[in-house]
């Protein structure tokens, strides 16, 4: 068992309570920075202990916060996201029904760091229990001065405010969330300005996932320095939520060490594959990263790692694939959620996905023709030109199975018909 | 100005100048759909991808989404970038429905041209194609989704650029709509400019639909003259008829945009009931016959009578040309200046207008634009010159606060303030927001004439205005405190006739208290502008004209593309006069009352069948190419066949001319010069050559700026004389006579394609005088006045002045029964019928 | 207000206050469709016209978000609304046989409602609930592990207690 930091309080049963969540150390850090240290020592501290979003990205959390201009106008915000949409991705889920005030008191502290006295969490319709959860809590903390009007007497201020998403996948990202917020369409927006500069109805907004904020408590209270010795890598601190599910004996979210191996999360955590399954190829991060093959089981799970072999770690989440899983199928699945979920801004997504989909139905219709390989790697290519980050996702799935698995590609435009099927 | 290198050739820049622009400088047109200067870059479609090679970006990009920086080296030929070019291409003709053959955009359409350029031709998708429902526009436009590239320029220019809010971009992935909530009219006066934005043939106009084929259409550059903005547009032309008119980008107007009334208002030219047959006592005859009667009627009256017994009136529809001519036709000949306005209010306002008019602080519709705050007195902007109601929403855009000051009630699709003030207390209102914004801080430091005009300035007029505006003018006042760039915009038509100059004094005053102000009018008609220039003194005003038919003395009347009845309070009193002329020659080519009435009728060519000049409002002169020579449109002349079958040498319909060659001609018959003279040393504004000299090729294309380094008028002369508070209402409301978008102008009245969608005719009255006088909205109201009883339709407005009656001229409304212009209609001759 | 008087009193004084206390009222759009589309069954034309008057937006730009997203329904839908889960995961455990037991016991195609009114499939992206795999929503509560006979039981269930609250749509 290794250290359980987000998930300390976690309970097969319940929540945790808010007393629970303070008898372990809850709401330490928000007395011990609030009203002590200044917005920037926050930032400073979380700098050093190198914490790195967990929507995706990886991008240093403080490093985002400081490019709030420090003489930047008033009110500011902060945005929780939790839309989870990633195919694969539960792990904000988990952590709000283990233990809401974790999340509630990493806003207030990124909200301190940054100057905003409002926050918003942005949750996904199918999570409506999470909101719930959150919206009650939110009282609580309020009740409790954790929240609201002069945060344990001092002159700080935060709310927090839920708010439900319409559900679309594109609205978890950072820019389309913030027009989704805001009651527009819900298309990105490409950068400069960066929402920390004009972000929420103009004014500086931070957004990060929950699982990023629920990390801030731990690092004002313990210091960088444990914060670092908590990961087993040397460039990815901390603990990290794994999500595993596809075929294995025994799936779910569990707190790991950053840079366990691919290997150990599957056959030791998530208890193996499933009986007369043998593994074939998993997704490190969500549908919008690259098939992992057999060959990379022993990859440590850290950012750096991950993308050192030329891959994604995404969000951790480990969709795993055995033997007799068809991946032109599961591509064809995959790029199948892309399609509908692109917001339709760009071209290259909003017609070249539906493209891709055609070409890859073909093939798993039996339809396919050698011609469509080139095609789909060109226009693979081609996606990493789209608007937002969505098309080179949904790109990465239909590349790496063109990369790994085109033996299987060919055998069903060899056979008119997939092999899979009997 | 950082420099580029694009496919080797280098390039300096302004700062913020987008590769994409860059690069057309150079001449090398990068594909493009979601983007245009107008509306900004988004980075949409991705077709305007190039390579680059050096500098802070690497790869392949979107060049409109990058501006220039120094050392950036671009390749457009790039093989990586031509690739994705092509593919994106591909992307959008996946579900194209290739219906190019029936499709009205065939032959101007972006998408071809950029298939044809990107190299795609060969179909490889085999999957089926995406089909949508289309919806009812309105009348103007025709919707084909099926066609749609989904660039998002109709939704950004329609929401974004125009700030209406009924037609927008619906549905997500590949199934994006763009379209409204249910079936309808559109609802913006913009809407047209959906065809031109268009890049396909989503939006087609349906005027021209099914008609014409676009490489058939005789094109040429023309300007619009349905006000006096004078926007630059493309006449299309076929088969002696005008199909359709587009807009033209002019540099210094900021942007290529037209109303709609500007786009659809051409009908006048094509209708059947154009007059196009000269007529001498009611016979049709040849017009070089009626010529030569003219001439010899107008002769003999000016043998037997003197040269006085003659007048002549033109308008603010007549080119420069034509107002130069029939200028030089009076002079020649000695008879009285002629008279351009029917309003003698108006043309006293107008002329003040022109002449305060100068380069310090005069600006263009795109300093509009560019203002930080406008303040707009005595103009009700969408309806007198709508596109300037869009240059200030892009100044509200851009963070500048709008003020309209005026007594209608105001429709600005931009958030504004309206102070609604009666046109007596305008003058005070912006006199006093001025001296109050000024007031602190700036003394001493302004030359000591603008300090005494300062001083002058009545504090607190405003703040006793009997208007509960109290909030707002705090609002207004800081920000003009602020402003560093105020824009004053001046109307001419219902203001006293001071207040132009009261606006050019402000104007000046703000110029040297805050380093820039600047000053636009707007003026009724195309070419109010020449028409002031070249009118005689402010004695000859046209009610004189009408005494000296009633007592007599004139005896003779000319009348040049101008109809009085529109515009002459009491149109029984104008029949009584002209009924007792000897001679009455009209030359037009609408039909009219006064056509109707002349002895010696001379049918004279619109704006496409002639070259033509005009001035807008500004002072920039324009010129306008014929797109045709005219004629009886062919699907008249053949009634509908296609392709005709009348054969003929003879053009029918075609006996006409110029309404400035008419008129030479008549002088030259006359013995008179004949010469066109441009005296006014005005059009000669110190660099290049008089307006109507020079080769057409010449010309700069944004038109030539007219107006003096310094105007000629003494500036702060007249201050006391602004601020006297108008009389009392009394028992009364004051007399608004106004224009509308729609359904007033007189042009654009005889389009057909208009009438479908102009308003009813109405009158606004605000709702507390209109429950005082027992009535409420949509009661039909009677007024009995000296000429009779004109029955119209009420509507109230919680915003506008006390104590006014707003009445647009409806061309369907026969409210021409007024003593005068300046009227006051008492309480107690109004009741509900 | 001519359309929002078509609501109870109580429900319209709630939903002006809550869109007052938004930054704008536009935040508050999805709230107040979802509410209506409670309230009415779905976001039909007279409901959009309601969140029109409500939040002060012409009912274009409420359709402009309303056909954005998966959870507003401009279409009448049954008293249950079941989002079925079609992503990778749900897919790898068996989803398509589900689908169509779902739909074949229910005697519809997909999209469709039941003539009873009271089911409506439609299909949605994964349900971040993985972990229970095959899964699907039925007004926004989540079942997951599903087998044939699991769904069998839901839908006699729900059948047979009409007075089930229909809970948020
Ligand atoms: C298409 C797309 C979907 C995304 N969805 C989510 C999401 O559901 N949750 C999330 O936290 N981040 C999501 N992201 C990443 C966000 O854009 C953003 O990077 C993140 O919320 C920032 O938080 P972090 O720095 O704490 O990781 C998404 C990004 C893209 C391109
Ligand atoms: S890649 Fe383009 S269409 Fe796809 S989600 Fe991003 S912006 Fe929208
Ligand atoms: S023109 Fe640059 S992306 Fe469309």
């Amino acid at each position: 068992m290794y250290p359980q930091v987000l998930f300390a309080n976690r309970k097969a049963s319940r929540i945790a309570t808010m007393e629970e969540y303070c008898r372990s150390g809850g709401y330490e850090a928000l007395s011990l920075v609030v009203g002590k240290w200044t917005g920037k020592d926050v930032c400073a501290e979380v700098q050093r202990a190198n914490l790195r979003g967990r929507g995706g990205a990886g991008f240093p959390a403080a490093i985002k916060w400081l490019g709030v201009p420090e003489e930047a106008d008033y009110p500011r915000y902060v945005v929780a996201n939790c839309d989870e949409m990633e195919p694969g991705t539960f792990k904000d889920r988990v952590l709000v029904h283990a233990d809401p005030h974790m999340i509630l008191e990493g806003m207030a502290l990124t909200g301190y760091a940054t100057g905003a006295e409002k926050g918003f969490i942005f949750v996904r319709p199918s999570y409506e229990s999470s909101a719930r959860i959150l919206e009650r809590e939110i009282q609580k903390a309020r009740d409790a001065g954790y929240l609201g009007k002069n945060i344990l007497g001092t002159d700080f201020s935060f709310e927090i405010v839920v708010h439900r998403s319409g559900g679309r996948y594109i609205c978890g990202e950072a820019t389309a969330l913030l027009n989704a917020l805001q009651g527009k369409r819900p298309n990105p927006v490409k950068p400069p300005p960066y929402p920390t500069v004009k972000g929420l109805w103009g004014r500086p907004t931070v957004v990060n996932n929950i699982e990023t904020m629920a990390n801030v408590p731990h690092i004002l209270r313990n210091g960088a320095e444990w914060y670092q010795g908590l990961s087993r890598s040397s460039t990815s601190p901390g603990t990290k939520l794994f999500c595993v599910s596809g075929r294995v004996n025994g799936p779910g979210c569990f707190e790991l060490p950053m840079g366990i191996t691919l290997r150990e999360i599957i056959e030791e955590h998530a208890g193996g594959l499933q009986p007369g399954c043998h593994y074939k190829a998993c997704l490190p991060g969500g549908a919008s990263t690259r098939y992992l093959t057999s060959e990379h089981l022993d990859v440590p799970m850290d950012f750096e790692s991950v993308a050192a072999i030329g891959h994604r770690m995404g969000t951790a989440a480990i969709i795993v694939f055995d033997q007799n899983t068809c991946l032109v199928g599961a591509t064809l699945n995959l790029t199948q959620f892309f399609a509908r979920e692109s917001c339709g801004w760009c071209t290259p997504c909003r017609e070249g996905l539906p493209y891709l989909r055609d070409l890859l139905w073909r093939i798993e219709k039996g339809e396919g023709e050698e011609e469509f390989i080139p095609m789909m790697r060109a226009m693979c290519d081609q996606l990493w030109n789209a608007y937002c980050a969505l098309a080179p996702g949904a790109a990465s799935p239909v590349e790496s199975l063109l990369t790994y698995f085109e033996d299987e590609v060919r055998e069903h435009i060899r056979q008119k018909r997939c092999p899979f099927k009997t | 100005m950082p420099r580029i290198v694009i496919d080797g050739l280098e390039i300096e820049v302004p700062q913020e100048t987008k590769v994409i622009d860059a690069a057309e400088r150079l001449g090398i047109m990068i594909p493009r759909f979601c983007y245009l200067k107008s509306l900004g870059a988004v980075g949409a479609c991705r077709v305007c991808a190039v390579k680059f090679l050096q500098g802070p970006f690497k790869g392949v990009q979107m060049s409109c989404m990058v501006d220039v920086q120094d050392g950036m080296v671009v390749s457009t030929t790039d093989d990586e970038a031509v690739a994705f070019r092509r593919q994106v291409i591909e992307w959008l003709m996946l579900n194209h429905p290739h219906d190019c053959p029936v499709c009205d955009e065939g032959g101007q359409c972006l998408l071809q041209d950029e298939t044809v350029s990107g190299g795609h031709g060969i179909r490889r998708y085999k999957g089926s194609k995406r089909t949508y429902r289309n919806q009812y526009l309105g009348e103007f436009i025709a919707h084909e989704m099926n066609r749609c590239i989904h660039c998002y320029r109709c939704s950004r220019f329609y929401q974004e650029y125009c700030g209406y809010r009924d037609l927008g971009v619906m549905q997500i992935a590949d199934r994006v709509y763009f379209g409204r909530f249910q079936n309808g009219q559109l609802e913006s006066p913009f809407s047209g400019n959906l065809v031109d934005l268009c890049p396909t043939g989503v939006y087609t106009d349906i005027p021209a639909r099914y008609k014409v084929r676009s490489w058939d259409l005789d094109r040429s550059p023309s300007v619009c003259i349905h006000c006096s903005l004078g926007c630059n547009t493309v006449a299309n032309a076929r088969y002696r008829t005008v199909w359709r008119v587009e807009g033209r980008y002019n540099e210094a107007l900021g942007s290529e945009f037209i109303c709609d009334r500007g786009r659809f208002g051409f009908g006048y030219t094509n209708q059947p009931s154009r007059p196009r047959q000269a007529r001498v006592d009611s016979r049709s005859v040849a017009l070089s016959d009626a010529l030569k009667s003219a001439a010899e009627k107008l002769s003999r009256i000016h043998a037997a009578s003197g040269p006085r017994a003659i007048a002549c009136v033109g308008s603010a529809r007549n080119s420069l040309e034509t107002q130069t001519m029939l200028k030089s036709l009076c002079d020649g000949l000695g008879l009285p200046a002629p008279c351009f306005f029917v309003n003698s209010q108006t043309e006293k306002a107008v002329k003040r207008a022109v002449a305060s008019l100068d380069e310090r602080v005069a600006v263009s519709l795109n300093g509009v634009a560019h203002g930080d705050f406008i303040v707009a007195v005595g103009v009700d902007p969408l309806n007198e010159a709508p596109m300037l109601a869009l240059a200030m929403r892009q100044a509200h855009r851009r963070g500048a606060l709008l003020v309209i000051l005026d007594p209608r009630p105001s429709f600005l699709p931009a958030p504004h303030v309206h102070l609604g003030f009666a046109p007596g207390e305008l003058n005070g209102v912006l006199g006093s927001l001025v001296g109050k914004a000024l007031e602190t801080g700036d003394e001493g430091k302004l030359p000591p004439l603008h300090e005494d005009f300062l001083k002058s300035l009545p504090l607190e007029s405003l703040f006793k205005a009997p208007v509960n505006h109290g909030e707002e003018l705090d609002v207004v006042l800081s920000a003009l405190q602020k402003s560093r760039r105020p824009v004053l915009v001046c109307g001419s038509e219902i203001v006293r006739e001071n207040t132009p100059s009261l606006c050019a004094d402000l104007a000046l005053l703000m110029r040297s208290a805050k380093g820039q102000c600047g000053l636009f009018y707007v003026l009724p008609g195309a070419n109010a502008f020449g028409g002031a220039l070249l009118s005689g003194s402010e004695e000859s005003s046209f009610m004189e004209v009408v005494e000296s038919m009633e007592q007599g003395c004139t005896k003779a009347l000319v009348l040049v593309e101008s109809d009085p009845f529109l515009q002459f309070p009491h149109k029984d009193r104008l029949k009584r006069a002209m009924e007792k002329l000897e001679l009455l020659i009209v030359l037009d080519h609408l039909p009219s009352l006064s056509a109707e009435m002349s002895h010696v009728f001379l049918p004279t060519s619109t704006l496409f069948e002639v070259d033509s000049t005009f001035i807008n409002q500004e002072g920039r002169v324009q010129w306008s190419r014929a797109v045709h020579e005219g004629g009886i449109p062919m699907e008249q002349w053949t009634e509908g066949n296609h392709p005709p079958r009348a054969h003929g040498a003879i053009i029918p319909g075609q006996d006409f001319k110029a309404a400035g060659k008419v008129l030479e001609e008549i002088a030259r018959n006359m013995g008179a010069s004949g010469e066109v003279s441009l005296s006014d040393p005005r059009f000669r504004p110190g660099k290049g050559a008089s307006p109507l000299e020079g080769a057409p090729g010449d010309r700069p294309g944004d038109g030539m700026r007219l107006i003096p380094r310094e105007s000629s008028r003494e500036p702060f002369s007249a201050r006391e004389e602004y601020f006297t508070f108008g009389e009392d209402a009394g028992d009364s409301l004051e007399l608004l006579l106004v224009e509308a978008l729609f359904g007033t102008e007189e042009l654009s009245a005889h389009s057909p394609a208009l009438e479908k969608v102009e308003p009813k005719p109405h009158m606004w009255m605000h709702e507390q005088d209109a429950s005082m006088l027992g009535f409420s909205q949509d009661d039909v109201i009677a007024m009995d006045l000296e000429g009779g009883v004109v029955e119209v339709r009420l509507k109230v407005s919680p915003s506008m002045a006390r104590g006014v009656l707003v009445l647009p001229r409806h061309h369907r409304l026969q409210w021409q029964k007024f003593r005068d212009i300046s009227v006051r209609v008492p309480h107690d001759r109004m009741r509900k019928s | 207000m001519a359309y929002a008087d078509l609501l109870p009193e109580e429900m319209r004084k709630q939903l002006i206050q809550r869109i007052a206390e938004g930054e704008t009222a536009r935040e508050q759009a999805i709230d107040v469709m979802t509410a209506l589309q409670n309230h009415f069954g779905h976001m039909s034309d007279q409901a959009m016209l309601v969140a029109s008057e409500l939040l002060a937006m012409t009912p274009l730009e409420l359709e402009e978000l309303a056909t954005f997203y998966n959870f507003i329904y401009r279409q009448p839908v049954g008293k249950y609304v079941i989002h079925v889960c079609d992503s990778a995961v749900c897919w790898m455990h068996g989803h398509e046989s589900l689908m169509d037991h779902l739909l074949s016991r229910l005697k519809i195609r997909l999209g469709e409602t039941t003539e009873d009114g009271l089911f409506t499939v439609l299909p949605v992206c994964c349900l971040g609930y993985c972990d229970h795999a095959p899964a699907m929503l039925v007004n926004r509560h989540i079942h997951g592990e599903l087998t044939r006979e699991k769904i069998d039981r839901i839908l006699t269930r729900l059948a047979e207690e009409p007075h089930l609250p229909t809970g948020m749509k």
